[in-house]
């Protein structure tokens, strides 16, 4: 979007509180699932982001919803007549309606706080992406037959193959594409380190949360709760025992209470 | 030797006249009919259309009957010409009264092939097209189109056979990709499918039975599209079994002076594999009749319905459309019934209604050569479109398609384009506005094959 369309956007998303109606789509997920591991980690990213600000908003499942959203990727949020994907446009749209966690930042902590998330987006969302669509064992026994659940034979095997070749071209790009198994597990563990080493004995990233945070929370949370074929991904995540302890935090301060 | 006129519409009887009277019942037998001129066609085939020459018996039959022959043979659409030679009969067992026709024909080339671009609605593009009639002798055509444009690119490939003997009963395989843009709906569609038609003529009617099975994307035009529509993006596949019934008696498929139309289509989705489940009825009927003064009066009505099954909610890709210059005139192009801000949705069940008075131009101008092309017509147009809820009765359905009828009168030239499109400036005054259509008051234009 040009500078000029952003500002409109940005007014016209000032001029209206945040409502009672908004809504959040995601593929489906419950007794058809056909969420992948990845979208599930964006989606639960942004719930939290959204609990984190106090802003409501009701999740539903959508069969085509990654086709539905104007980016095409998952989640996207309905908030009165606009249409946002993506946890970055999303902090950006709360911030012109008036909420938003990382004011209290300073420049240093701010730049910081985007150099890390950059870091989350550029290795463990790649990781995510590359274990399910380029490890052949991931692939067959899971990922295709779950992409293609609410289609009808010959289209679920079609649109599931389209997506891998997709995804491959991807990772050739970024020089992901001759990467084994072994390595993109290596490529994980450095990032949790790094990350474990950032947190510390603190109980958030910075002094309060931050969509950071929210970010951290959502990969590690459903690498910990996803089944994959082996459970080297998780032994590698669970190894780093600051990091469990902070999603175990996260997860009790902002889900469990909501729940009673 | 006699060579029958090959203009068919230069009568027989000026040159019979010539003759003797007590000749032209003079009985003969036809000994032998030939083909000359074949090269991949395959005999057999071509053995139906002629056999019934043999029958004549006499020599005004033999004429008769060897110009029908001559028209069947043109139509396999597989010779560029055909001559017709009479001649008396020679060699070893001539009889005194036989006569030898011979067919002289000119076939098609194997190959003919075509290169347009069209340039149009912010796109550029590339036609190639390839035809290869008559491929293996027996009146088969294969066809190929590919069009390569800045936007989109999309193809067809078509295989037609017919039933050697009975042309009209022939078998159609269609493999395609085609894109489309539906502004009034902020919708683009892209199909990509396969489909075989079948097609039989009982008694003066034609029936046409196909199976499709497409491969359906939507997606938005625009990102200010309605959220409606945005629900509606992501792939289907629609497996569906249709059959449509016609009779078509009138004289002209533009301008038809008398005569009626009625075609009835069925189609049947989901039973057959698929996403999509729904059960589509549509009609069209057109009646036309010649007034006083050589202007002609026509009357048609258009309707459908879509039953969704298995409580599935339709989709906007199979809905029903209204309004625009070949449908209600007056209002925007599918701009009536349900929409969403500004997008039209489409609605499951619709009716629509015309009666026209077609006159030449005033004071005949070209008369007898291109003025002929023209006429004014006086039009009223009337049509509904709404969803319907379908736990309740007909009668409530009826109740509800009759209320908030749209309609429209108003006059315009009308241009024939060939023998298949027409051309319309009308101007249109549109009456019983509802609340969210779009309306073209005064001038409209429009352009097409269909027009209610």
């Amino acid at each position: 979007m040009s500078l000029a369309a952003e500002a409109f956007v940005s007014q016209m998303a000032a001029a209206e509180p945040w409502p009672e109606n908004a809504t959040l789509y995601q593929p489906l997920k419950g007794e058809e699932d056909q969420i992948l591991l990845s979208d599930s980690a964006s989606s639960l990213a942004v719930q939290t982001y959204l609990r984190m600000c106090g802003l409501p908003v009701q999740v539903v499942c959508r069969p085509n919803a990654e086709y539905m959203s104007p980016s095409g990727k998952i989640p996207f949020i309905h908030v009165g007549n606009q249409v946002v994907s993506e946890l970055g446009p999303i902090v950006q749209f709360s911030k012109a309606k008036g909420h938003s966690l990382s004011d209290g930042l300073d420049d240093v902590q701010r730049a910081e706080m985007k150099a890390y998330m950059e870091l989350v987006n550029n290795m463990l969302l790649t990781a995510e992406l590359f274990i399910q669509w380029c490890d052949e064992a991931t692939v067959s026994q899971i990922t295709r037959h779950r992409y293609g659940t609410p289609y009808s034979w010959p289209l679920n095997l079609i649109l599931a193959y389209q997506k891998q070749w997709e995804v491959r071209r991807k990772m050739n790009a970024v020089g992901w594409g001759g990467k084994t198994v072994d390595q993109v597990y290596e490529d994980v563990s450095q990032c949790c380190q790094a990350l474990s080493q950032r947190l510390g004995t603190q109980p958030y990233f910075f002094k309060i949360p931050t969509e950071l945070d929210a970010l951290v929370f959502g990969h590690l949370f459903t690498i910990l709760t996803t089944q994959l074929t082996n459970t080297e991904l998780l032994e590698r995540v669970r190894s780093y025992s600051n990091l469990l302890s902070f999603c175990r935090r996260i997860e009790q301060t902002y889900f469990e209470s909501k729940d009673s | 030797m006699i060579r029958p006129p090959s203009d068919p519409q230069e009568p027989h009887v000026a040159l019979v006249e010539e003759w003797n009277a007590s000749e032209q019942h003079h009985k003969v037998v036809v000994q032998h009919v030939n083909i000359q001129g074949l090269g991949r066609t395959k005999e057999d085939l071509l053995g139906y259309e002629i056999s019934d020459v043999f029958n004549a018996k006499n020599l005004i039959d033999v004429m008769k009957k060897a110009h029908i022959a001559r028209q069947r043979l043109l139509r396999l659409g597989i010779f560029k010409e055909v001559e017709v030679l009479i001649d008396t009969s020679e060699g070893a067992d001539a009889l005194p009264n036989g006569l030898d026709v011979t067919f002289e024909v000119n076939e098609i080339k194997r190959l003919t092939g075509s290169y347009n671009t069209m340039v149009g609605n912010n796109e550029g593009s590339m036609v190639l097209g390839l035809k290869l009639p008559n491929m293996i002798g027996r009146a088969e055509k294969l066809t190929f189109q590919f069009s390569y444009g800045t936007k989109e690119t999309s193809y067809g490939l078509s295989f037609f056979k017919p039933q050697p003997g009975y042309f009209e009963r022939n078998l159609t395989l269609n493999m395609y990709k085609v894109t489309g843009q539906f502004p009034w709906s902020s919708l683009k569609e892209t199909d990509r499918g396969v489909s075989a038609e079948f097609n039989f003529p009982v008694g003066p009617t034609s029936h046409m039975l196909k199976w499709e099975g497409v491969w359906r994307e939507l997606g938005c035009l625009a990102r200010s599209a309605s959220f409606a529509v945005r629900e509606e993006s992501g792939h289907s596949l629609k497996s569906a079994l249709s059959h449509t019934m016609s009779i078509d008696s009138r004289n002209s498929a533009i301008f038809p002076s008398s005569g009626a139309l009625l075609r009835i289509n069925q189609e049947l989705a989901g039973f057959t594999g698929g996403d999509a489940s729904f059960f589509k009825e549509d009609f069209e009927l057109q009646l036309n009749r010649r007034l006083f003064w050589d202007s002609v009066l026509s009357a048609s009505l258009w309707g459908g319905m879509l039953f969704p099954i298995e409580g599935k909610p339709s989709c906007i890709a199979d809905r029903f459309y209204l309004g625009g210059p070949t449908s209600v005139r007056g209002f925007g192009m599918y701009s009536i019934g349900p929409q969403s801000e500004g997008d039209y949705l489409g609605g499951e069940a619709y009716w629509a209604g015309g009666l026209h008075l077609y006159t030449p131009l005033p004071f005949r101008p070209g008369r007898g050569g291109f003025g002929d092309l023209f006429r004014t017509h006086f039009f009223l147009n009337a049509g509904n479109l709404c969803n319907l809820n379908y736990g309740e009765g007909p009668r409530a359905h009826l109740q509800k398609l009759a209320e908030c009828i749209r309609w429209s009168y108003g006059a315009g030239i009308v241009l024939r384009l060939g023998n298949i499109a027409r051309l319309e400036l009308n101007y249109c005054i549109p009456m019983g506005v509802q609340s969210g259509d779009r309306i073209c008051d005064g001038v409209q234009f429009g352009a097409g094959i269909r027009f209610l």
